[in-house]
């Protein structure tokens, strides 16, 4: 009686078991409810399978400060301006506005056409669940955004301490419904713009995805969950999202805008034999859907691209042999140039060693003359630093290694400025050391921060072996690591690291971006992880901040650059040169850099190539 | 009556203990998201109106007390990172681990249970010294040992490149097993050792027990033996070393099989709120993990019960 | 002493015992040659160019920072022994207290803190603790250790707890108290030496326990921060084997394969070594 009943209990339990494992399975594979996968329409959907190597956490424009957040937001929603697909160097040119923007004699009123006819998808939050019109309102609205505490925005800083009133708008509660004299719509087309002090890189600020403009109503209606259900006008819509991939959809209302080589700037010199020239009259987005792949690993990155899951691929390093054939200027083996195309563009940003000069073990000291010793060992270790062996070994010797702080990015840049910064001098390095009394049994520890990768604990390693070409102890350089990024940002932001290494990406293709980096009341928690301050610097970076591009602006910005090399402030820099790769039978010109995601509305794809396997 | 009432009590207890010890490490001591959060360029202003929105700068006690208010009310709130519903993300999640660690825990324990039976069955003959010796190697090799080379070996045009390097885009039979075979290999390889090496011994002792003798003096078939005695009589030793290590291989294992090939699972998503130090989520994962631990000791508990009439 | 005799002869007599003494003991002599700078001392310097073969002057060939994967690998050996015997001794040692303590009171208050502690410390996932200890101590170097330690008595202290529970009725336990000894007293001059088969078998299990967990923490960012091991080596390959070159990887993986193996070995001779109805036998 027993065993049987035991019999039966046991069976019971296993056929449950084995359905619950079944159902859980099968949950699986139920098909994803979207409008999107109809069955008719696959054959002709054409489809670009892109990778980047990280992953945004957030889709909101307020948080899209990260390079992989701008990338998606800019597709999503729309900006007022954007650069154009093909100038080189990048230009500005309007996106959701009329024009470029009417300015005041003074500098301070900027004016601003929205074109007429841009609707917002449709979506449960709008009344009835149709996309309305854009309007004016909606872009003041989503600045207002980055002043509200509640929103957790990243973009304040753009426009902070330069609008009239949008500070005491912050101050006096952020509520929505009150003005904000200098963000005005004056009508459902028309933004004005009122500045305290001429600000010239305001039309490239909103070029950001940061400005990206969203609709008041959706963000009610999702709170936090706003981020992961994006409501735009972009030219896409998103069908996916997770921490592996997004999926766009190409937005069947986005305002129709024929495209034109000439007025994207198309050089068919340089841009022959990509297939752009075909481009011309169609309608972006030329492409229907778009699968986004996360993929930070670079072996797994490599490995997709190459078994034919992805369409695009920036090349991790240590694949650049077997890629390339020259270096300079970078060509692709035969096998490959047969099936794709190569685009090795300079980042724009560059990666940057600071001295902490608030650390008086380093940086500045209120005795004169430890100052000058302090100075003279940040420039030895400047002197003793191998930039050509650092770019050979994790940049394949392809990074653009300059004196500085201007980057190649920059239009300021100068390629025939003095090098003697970045060149290697065991002899002088030595000779600074002992002049100003520096031995062995007196140096100080040297505290090297870094997350712990694996590069980044190699190139610590390495800068450890180049200093002991000079003589300084192993021991006394120690490694300060850190689990994650956050948590380096903590350390260097509360001013504990005494040499921080850095990527700064620019925001826009003007040096100010990266002077500011070194201007005094921009110290730590701001971005001058260096805590720099001098005095003749602040005075040429508040003069020079209301003034538009010219010669004499240029000239002060090199002037600052050679200021921060003669102070020793920073071992810099590097600008790293991408090697991006992608299918010969697709159209299309990617970019990593300012540019950025705003390609994706112009990638032409060949069906066949590009239907899913 | 009392016995069920001191179980609840026991299980209430534990939960207590892991809340507070997560709570401890994981949201006091655990990393300040603030820095993750900022965008360039922040003032100190920003930054401590960015703690004050995450709840960084109220006391201790205050804390825990809306920890344990938010658990019982089950109101797990939104990641601060994604600012998806906890909820939500829990439920996308979950199904995927489970999709994926699923085949080749069972099968993992199935073939262990076999291999282990064999060997035990022909104790000291060359089918148990190869099976023992196996299992050793099995044992002796790094979970990351096995990844990298199976990736390498079946994923790569170093290899046999015939699996997808990562990623998860399951949407019917075909593309699950094309995402989920190189996964469950890995998994197999890793536990396969430490499966057959445990039932062998448990299967050793079972056979050597008097009763399994005089059956065997008795004529029973072999068979029969096996099934109705020495199985049955494992059922136990069995249950418990399957139901005590789900929450090591599935959840543990979970975390590196998911960052290592990129699966969006709970592992992978624990993980990254760890080192963000995403609280919302942490407290989730971890409260509910407590819950299942919890859980399944009763189950166990109770198949005990049904299986053993000793201990009903 | 007539307890180790047999063991000593058991284990002799176990041919794959005296194969995992001899592979363990020889990854011991390396690990005090490095210990004592006799061998291993250059894992630091970039010597070498990048990706050189293996060679005369480097036995097994350069990292892609030039740096002799060999020096690198013998010292990982130092590392692992550091790791696996403080991990091993402190884990056992805390098992064996608390589950003295808690199979001695059985059933009172203090075995119930003990029980529940662990199955507090059971419930939390594993890496998550880890990561969580190593954020909490803000990356000091003994936050793995003290993570793993602090999880791995659990095992240690199950067994000691259901031995002591058994020892306690033994007479001569029952005629030590009879005469009025303190429980302290009896319990570390007479409980735990009979229990010292089982702590011997789970130190060995939890050295091998703790190598592999120190191997995976450290290829996700959470292990040692200064030095080099087998895990650092092995996050380093994942790199360099997309580009073809798998020395790193397999240096790495085969002298971490062995000295698991011998570790193995060696636990399960001495278990059945140990094994007290086989001794009694």
């Amino acid at each position: 009686m027993t065993a049987l009943r035991k019999n039966l209990y046991l069976h019971w339990l296993t056929w449950v078991t084995l359905g619950c494992l079944v159902t859980l399975v099968a949950c699986d594979y139920a098909p994803q409810g979207d409008a999107s996968s109809q069955p008719g329409e696959d054959a002709e959907l054409t489809v670009y399978r892109h990778a980047m190597d990280g992953a945004p956490t957030s889709l909101d424009p307020a948080q899209a400060s990260n390079i992989y957040a701008n990338f998606i937001a800019v597709n999503l929603f729309d900006t007022l301006y954007r650069y154009k697909y093909l100038a080189r160097p990048y230009q500005l040119e309007p996106n959701l506005a009329e024009g470029m923007p009417q300015v005041s004699a003074d500098g301070l009123i900027y004016t601003i056409r929205i074109k007429p006819g841009v609707q917002f998808i449709d979506d449960p939050a709008f009344p009835q669940g149709k996309g309305r019109a854009l309007r004016a309102a909606d872009f003041v609205y989503s600045i207002k955004r980055h002043f509200d505490p509640a929103v957790r925005a990243q973009g304040a800083w753009l426009w902070q301490g330069r609008i009239v009133g949008l500070d005491e708008w912050k101050e006096s509660g952020a509520d929505y419904d009150r003005d904000v004299p200098g963000l005005q719509a004056l009508d459902d087309r028309t933004v004005q713009i009122q500045l305290i002090a001429p600000f010239p890189q305001l039309p490239h600020t909103l070029a950001h995805g940061l400005s990206a403009i969203v609709p008041r109503e959706a963000v009610e209606a999702y709170g936090p969950e706003f981020a992961v259900r994006p409501v735009g006008s972009g030219p896409f819509r998103l069908a996916e999202f997770d921490s592996t991939r997004a999926v766009l959809l190409r937005n069947e209302r986005f305002r129709s805008e024929p495209f034109n080589l000439t007025a994207e700037g198309f050089d068919p010199a340089r841009q022959a034999g990509l297939g752009l020239e075909k481009l011309e009259d169609r309608i972006p987005p030329l492409t229907d859907r778009i699968e986004v792949e996360f993929i930070a690993e670079d072996a797994a990155r490599w490995n997709a691209f190459n078994a034919g899951e992805l369409d695009f691929v920036k090349v991790p390093v240590s694949q650049f042999d077997q890629v390339l054939m020259a270096r300079d200027p970078p060509a692709l083996r035969p096998d490959f140039a047969d099936r794709f195309n190569l685009a090795a563009n300079l980042e724009s940003g560059f990666v940057h060693t600071d001295f902490n000069m608030d650390d008086q073990r380093i940086g500045y000291h209120p005795d004169p003359d430890q100052d000058a010793r302090n100075r003279a060992l940040r420039c030895a270790i400047i002197k003793a630093f191998d930039w050509p062996k650092r770019n050979e070994i994790f940049y394949y010797g392809i990074g653009q290694v300059f004196p500085g702080i201007i980057p190649p990015a920059a239009p300021e840049f100068d390629p025939n400025q003095d090098r003697s910064a970045v060149t290697r001098d065991l002899d002088g390095a030595q000779g600074l050391l002992s002049s100003y009394g520096w031995y062995a049994s007196n140096l100080p520890v040297l505290e090297y921060g870094f997350t712990s990768s694996v590069t980044e604990r190699q190139m610590f390693e390495q800068f450890r072996s180049f200093m002991a070409d000079i003589g300084y102890p192993a021991e006394k350089i120690r490694a300060l690591t850190y689990a994650t990024y956050g948590d380096y940002a903590r350390a260097y932001l509360n001013r504990e690291v005494m040499l921080i290494t850095t990527g700064w990406t620019m925001d826009y293709p003007d040096a100010e971006n990266t002077m500011q980096l070194f201007f005094g009341p921009n110290a730590t928690p701001a971005s001058n992880n260096a805590n720099y301050d001098n005095e003749e610097f602040n005075r040429l970076y508040r003069a020079s901040a209301t003034m538009q591009p010219s010669p004499l602006r240029t000239a002060m910005y090199r002037n600052m650059n050679d200021i921060v090399i003669d102070d020793c402030a920073t071992i810099s820099g590097i600008s790293r040169r991408l090697i991006l790769l992608w299918r010969r039978e697709h159209s299309l010109l990617p970019d990593r850099s300012f540019v950025g995601g705003y390609f994706f509305r112009f990638v032409d794809v060949r069906p066949a190539a590009g239907s899913r396997k | 009556m009392p016995r069920v009432m001191r179980t609840v009590w026991q299980a209430l207890l534990l939960i207590l203990g892991v809340t507070f010890v997560s709570f401890l490490l994981m949201v006091w001591f655990g990393p300040d998201q603030t820095y993750t959060l900022i965008g360039k360029n922040a003032s100190a202003e920003q930054i401590a109106e960015l703690r004050h929105e995450l709840g960084y700068d109220r006391p201790f006690l205050a804390r825990y007390a809306d920890f344990l208010v938010d658990l019982s009310t089950l109101d797990l709130g939104a990641s601060n990172s994604s600012g998806e519903r906890v909820s939500r993300l829990l439920a996308r999640s979950t199904p995927i681990t489970l999709a994926l660690m699923l085949p080749g825990f069972l099968l993992g324990n199935l073939l262990g249970v076999a291999l282990g039976l064999a060997a035990a069955q022909r104790r000291g003959q060359w089918t148990d010294r190869l099976i023992s010796g196996l299992s050793v190697v099995g044992m002796s090799i790094s979970f990351l040992v096995i990844i990298i080379a199976l990736q390498v070996l079946l994923s790569t045009p170093y290899g046999l490149n015939l699996f997808p390097v990562r990623g998860w885009q399951v949407s019917d039979l075909p593309s699950y097993l094309l995402y989920v075979t190189v996964p469950t290999i890995a998994l197999l390889l890793v536990t396969l050792g430490y499966n057959t090496r445990f039932y062998r011994a448990v299967f050793v002792e079972e056979i050597g027990k008097d009763h399994i003798r005089t059956a065997q003096a008795f004529g029973t078939a072999p068979a029969v033996i096996l099934w109705k005695h020495v199985l049955k009589n494992s059922l136990v030793p069995i249950i418990t070393r399957v139901l005590f290590s789900i929450p090591l291989v599935v959840i543990s294992g979970s975390l590196l099989i998911e960052t290592y090939f990129g699966v969006p699972g709970i592992g992978k998503v624990t993980f990254e709120a760890i080192t963000n130090g995403d609280q919302p989520v942490l407290k989730a994962v971890v409260a509910l993990t407590a819950v299942a631990f919890v859980l399944i000791q009763l189950a166990a508990d109770i198949l005990y019960r049904l299986v053993d009439p000793r201990l009903a | 002493m007539a307890a180790d005799q047999t063991l000593w002869k058991r284990l002799r007599s176990d041919p794959s015992g005296v194969a995992g003494l001899v592979i363990v003991a020889l990854f011991l002599l390396l690990a005090l040659g490095v210990w004592f700078g006799i061998i291993g001392q250059d894992w630091a310097a970039a010597a070498g160019g990048r990706w050189e073969p293996a060679g005369p002057r480097f036995w097994f060939g350069t990292n892609v920072l030039g740096q002799d994967i060999f020096e690198r690998s013998v010292y990982s050996v130092r590392t692992a022994f550091e790791i696996g015997l403080v991990v091993a001794i402190l884990s056992t040692l805390l098992g064996a207290i608390l589950g003295a303590l808690a199979g001695w009171y059985a059933h009172g208050w203090v075995d119930g803190t003990v029980l529940w502690l662990k199955g507090v410390l059971d419930s939390i996932p594993f890496y998550l603790f880890v990561a969580a200890v190593a954020y909490a101590l803000q990356g000091e170097a003994w936050a793995m250790h003290l993570a793993m330690i602090a999880t791995f008595w659990t095992g240690t202290g199950r067994l000691v707890r259901a031995e002591v529970m058994k020892i306690r009725t033994r007479e001569f336990i029952l005629s030590a108290r009879s005469i009025g000894l303190p429980d302290a007293l009896i319990l570390v001059r007479h409980v735990l030496p009979n229990t010292l088969h089982i702590l011997l078998v789970q130190g060995s299990l939890t050295f091998i326990a703790a190598i592999k967990t120190e191997v995976i923490l450290s290829f996700l960012g959470l292990g040692i921060q200064h030095g080099v091991s087998w895990g650092l080596m092995l996050a380093e390959s994942t790199q360099e084997v997309l580009a073809g070159q798998f020395n790193n990887f397999l240096a790495a993986s085969l002298m971490l394969f062995a000295l698991l193996m011998g570790f193995n070995l060696l636990a399960d001779a001495l278990q059945d070594a140990l094994d007290p109805r086989q001794v009694a036998r």
